[in-house]
């Protein structure tokens, strides 16, 4: 019975499998009157691997942050498969968020849980049955090649080893939408290279990866969509694309 | 809403090690529900005690009506019949002045004495005992019987007793209520501040389960079951408290004769409506503080 109503709810949402997120003339002015985007249209498909550049302030965050409903657009409309986001209750909210896995420069992890227990809360928190969630969690700390540092705390880890668990958290739902905030911003070149051959293998499996970087090196090697934006518009939207700022 | 043992076993787990964390915000807490909860437990033992001893007298409180002596006996079932029919009327139970000698020796006990030889030329009426359906209507009714019925010749009944009483009872419900709701509200508050504590200690938690999609019911429930044990943990000393001296006062009352026309409630059901009431009016305080703190901070 519990598990056909959770049929029900998620079914409605149609969010199970494949997303495609759309925005159209999408705008987003914040309180304070900053005007953060000033008409976006855009198309990610499903298995799609998108850089999202630009400078400081252009607009990048607020533009990822719409993408898992963190904000909503002042005017215009963002579509996830077909389904107007504006339209979806709050309630549901949370069931469209465990399809997307999110990635912060910061890692956001808890400091008073082991690597195991940070990704373990994460399926814990969706009411994930108990048996499932051992065998997840190991699967995802091998996929990120942490499996013999599991019982280690986040303060005992690297940066690159904290930001590894994180995209272990973020995935360990399997969700089929990937977005990542700066996730190099804090590393060393080597660790930022091991975190986005992680990005490419996830890709690789089918899961769409959008990342906002200010890493011209990443963006101009492993080559993929670029995004860029600059006051809020996109003014450069390339297959193969380069970073193409100086910074 | 639905939700699996686990998952309660977690938020519960989760409520306890806030609450063990914020010692003295949950004492200071329990401490405004506890003087909230004492109040409104003495106020109901006396709620009870004043509609049990308002609904004994309203049983005392029942018309007697003399009949003439000129009535015959068939006069007097005709009558009874009559006064039957009366729409506001109970029950009526003729009393022959035999009865009423009797009943009046037995009322006086030890000075039963100066009645006695009475029986031989009993300057008694023959009285019928008339109840009515409502007590609020015993005035009205005594009234009517007074005016309407010639071999009546007087009525009589107990005088607004039970009036002064039910109306005390409303005058303290009302003083408590004014009082008792400016407290929880104190107590709420209160509550909601520990509760605020605990959103602010757990942001981070909280922040992440947002991002991973628990349900807003899943985020919340830490939070309520918080509240609720406050309430509850709140009202363990003003239950005991109100109990205890209750229970003392109905010891003090029944040893001592000279109150004996103080009949109190009996502990065992009073003690189970004291308890529950408390307890649960401790509970939804506790739930409505975390309330306040819900809406305001956790925006879920």
């Amino acid at each position: 019975m519990l598990s056909f109503i959770d049929f029900l709810w998620k079914s409605t949402l149609a969010y199970e499998g494949d997303i495609v997120i759309e925005m159209h003339d999408v705008y987003k002015v914040y309180k304070n009157g900053v005007k953060a985007l000033n008409g976006i249209n855009v198309k990610i498909d499903q298995g799609e691997f998108v850089y999202v550049v630009g400078p400081s302030g252009a607009g990048k965050s607020t533009f990822i942050k719409l993408m898992y409903r963190e904000e909503k657009p002042t005017h215009g409309v963002i579509l996830i498969n077909g389904v107007n986001v504006k339209r979806v209750r709050d309630w549901k909210i949370p069931y469209l968020r465990r399809n997307i896995g999110v990635v912060f420069q910061d890692y956001k992890l808890l400091p008073n849980m082991t690597a195991y227990e940070n990704v373990a809360f994460a399926m814990e928190a969706v009411e994930a049955p108990k048996r499932k969630i051992k065998r997840r969690v190991h699967e995802m700390l091998e996929l990120v090649g942490l499996y013999d540092r599991m019982n280690a705390y986040p303060s005992q880890l690297s940066g690159g080893e904290q930001q590894r668990v994180s995209i272990a958290r973020a995935m360990v739902n399997n969700p089929s939408f990937l977005i990542a905030d700066e996730p190099t911003g804090n590393l060393d070149p080597e660790n930022s290279w091991d975190i986005m051959y992680l990005l490419e293998e996830i890709n690789s499996r089918g899961t769409t990866v959008v990342m906002a970087t200010h890493n011209k090196e990443i963006v101009n090697t492993m080559r993929k969509r670029v995004i860029a934006v600059e006051q809020g518009v996109i003014v450069r939207d390339e297959e193969q694309g380069e970073y193409g700022y100086e910074d | 809403m639905v939700m699996k043992i686990d998952t309660m076993i977690r938020h519960t787990r989760e409520a306890i090690n806030s609450l063990r964390r914020n010692t003295w915000m949950v004492f200071a807490a329990c401490s405004a529900v506890a003087v909230t909860l004492l109040i409104f437990g003495i106020f109901l033992v006396f709620a009870f005690n004043i509609n049990y001893l308002a609904s004994e007298l309203d049983k005392q409180v029942a018309i007697r009506a003399s009949v003439s002596v000129s009535a015959t006996d068939d006069d007097i079932d005709q009558l009874k019949g009559q006064l039957e029919k009366e729409p506001e009327v109970k029950k009526v139970t003729f009393v022959p002045k035999e009865e009423g000698l009797k009943q009046m020796k037995a009322q006086w006990g030890d000075d039963a004495h100066f009645l006695s030889g009475l029986e031989e030329d009993n300057p008694l009426p023959d009285t019928f005992v008339i109840e009515a359906k409502n007590p609020q209507q015993t005035e009205r009714l005594a009234k009517k019987i007074d005016q309407n019925y010639r071999l009546i010749d007087h009525t009589e009944y107990g005088e607004g007793v039970t009036d002064k009483l039910l109306g005390l009872s409303s005058w303290v419900r009302n003083m408590v209520l004014v009082f008792g709701l400016g407290l929880a509200a104190l107590a709420a508050f209160l509550i909601s501040n520990t509760i605020k504590l605990t959103i602010f200690a757990r942001r981070r938690e909280i922040e992440i389960m947002r991002l991973v999609g628990a349900s807003n019911w899943f985020i919340r429930w830490p939070f309520f079951i918080e509240g609720g044990v406050i309430g509850i943990l709140g009202a363990i000393v003003p239950v005991t408290v109100v109990l205890v001296g209750y229970n003392a006062v109905v010891n003090i009352l029944e040893a001592n004769n000279a109150y004996s026309f103080f009949k109190l409630m009996g502990m065992w059901p009073l003690s189970f409506y004291v308890a529950g009431l408390t307890t649960l009016l401790g509970v939804m305080i506790g739930v409505w503080g975390s309330l306040i703190s819900i809406r305001r901070f956790l925006r879920v």
